[in-house]
């Protein structure tokens, strides 16, 4: 389903706050990347980082779908 | 921190990340909820309001007709009476379709949230803990005292 951006001001998905959000801890993830290589790093990564990042993004899809339900729903059934 | 400090300052800085990540995805996650069982209550009060619109414009409907039947000076005519009935049971149905459709997306999402919540809750602790162990052996093998020892 695609996704309608509103072109007045209002009130924020919770969906992109959630994708923002990501994107900054990606953003902290690649910063840290090049000074952190050993076998630990490589743990983490697999262990820790990797499933976060699988489950935040199948959540946030989730999430996106619903929204656009509901919006879809709201449009639809106005008086 | 120098920059032969660099790597423990980009970990503090992940694992820093990651605590404001876990807070800021819980307030997602309740929104998310809260938007649910807003739109859940709106179409509840339009499906209402158009119950309540049948209900009026079949009881004008069947007097109409009642008086159509009674009438002795001609034929009454009842058909916007009708088309009032037919426009408000119509509207009716397209709610409840959407009711339906955000009742069995709402089950689907069901799965997705609650493993997201089991990962803020206990997953992402454990990886922040996981950091924070390893910037503490960073810091104790250079000789060094973390921040606030």
């Amino acid at each position: 389903m695609s996704s309608v951006y509103p072109t007045s001001p209002g009130p924020a998905r919770p969906d992109r706050d959630g994708d923002q959000q990501l994107r900054l801890l990606d953003d902290a993830w690649e910063k840290a990347v090049p000074f952190w290589q050993d076998d630990i790093a490589r743990q983490f990564g697999t262990h820790h980082w990797m499933p976060l990042r699988h489950e935040s993004r199948l959540y946030l899809e989730a999430l996106r779908a619903m929204m656009d339900l509901l919006d879809a729903a709201e449009r639809d059934t106005e008086q | 921190m120098t920059a032969i400090h660099a790597d423990i300052d980009a970990l503090t800085e992940l694992r820093a990340a990651l605590t404001r990540f876990r807070y800021a995805q819980r307030e997602v996650a309740e929104r998310g909820g809260d938007a649910i069982e807003a739109t859940r209550a709106s179409l509840e009060a339009k499906a209402s309001r158009w119950r309540a619109r049948l209900e009026q414009g079949r009881a004008e409907l069947e007097a109409c007709r009642d008086r159509a039947a009674a009438d002795q000076d001609g034929p009454l005519d009842c058909s916007g009476y009708a088309r009032a009935v037919g426009e408000a049971d119509e509207r009716l149905e397209h709610i409840r379709h959407w009711q339906q459709r955000i009742d069995q997306q709402v089950m689907e999402f069901a799965g997705a949230a609650s493993r997201f919540k089991n990962l803020l809750e206990t997953d992402l602790p454990r990886a922040e803990e996981r950091l924070a162990a390893i910037i503490v052996s960073l810091h104790a093998a250079r000789g060094v005292l973390p921040p606030g020892s």
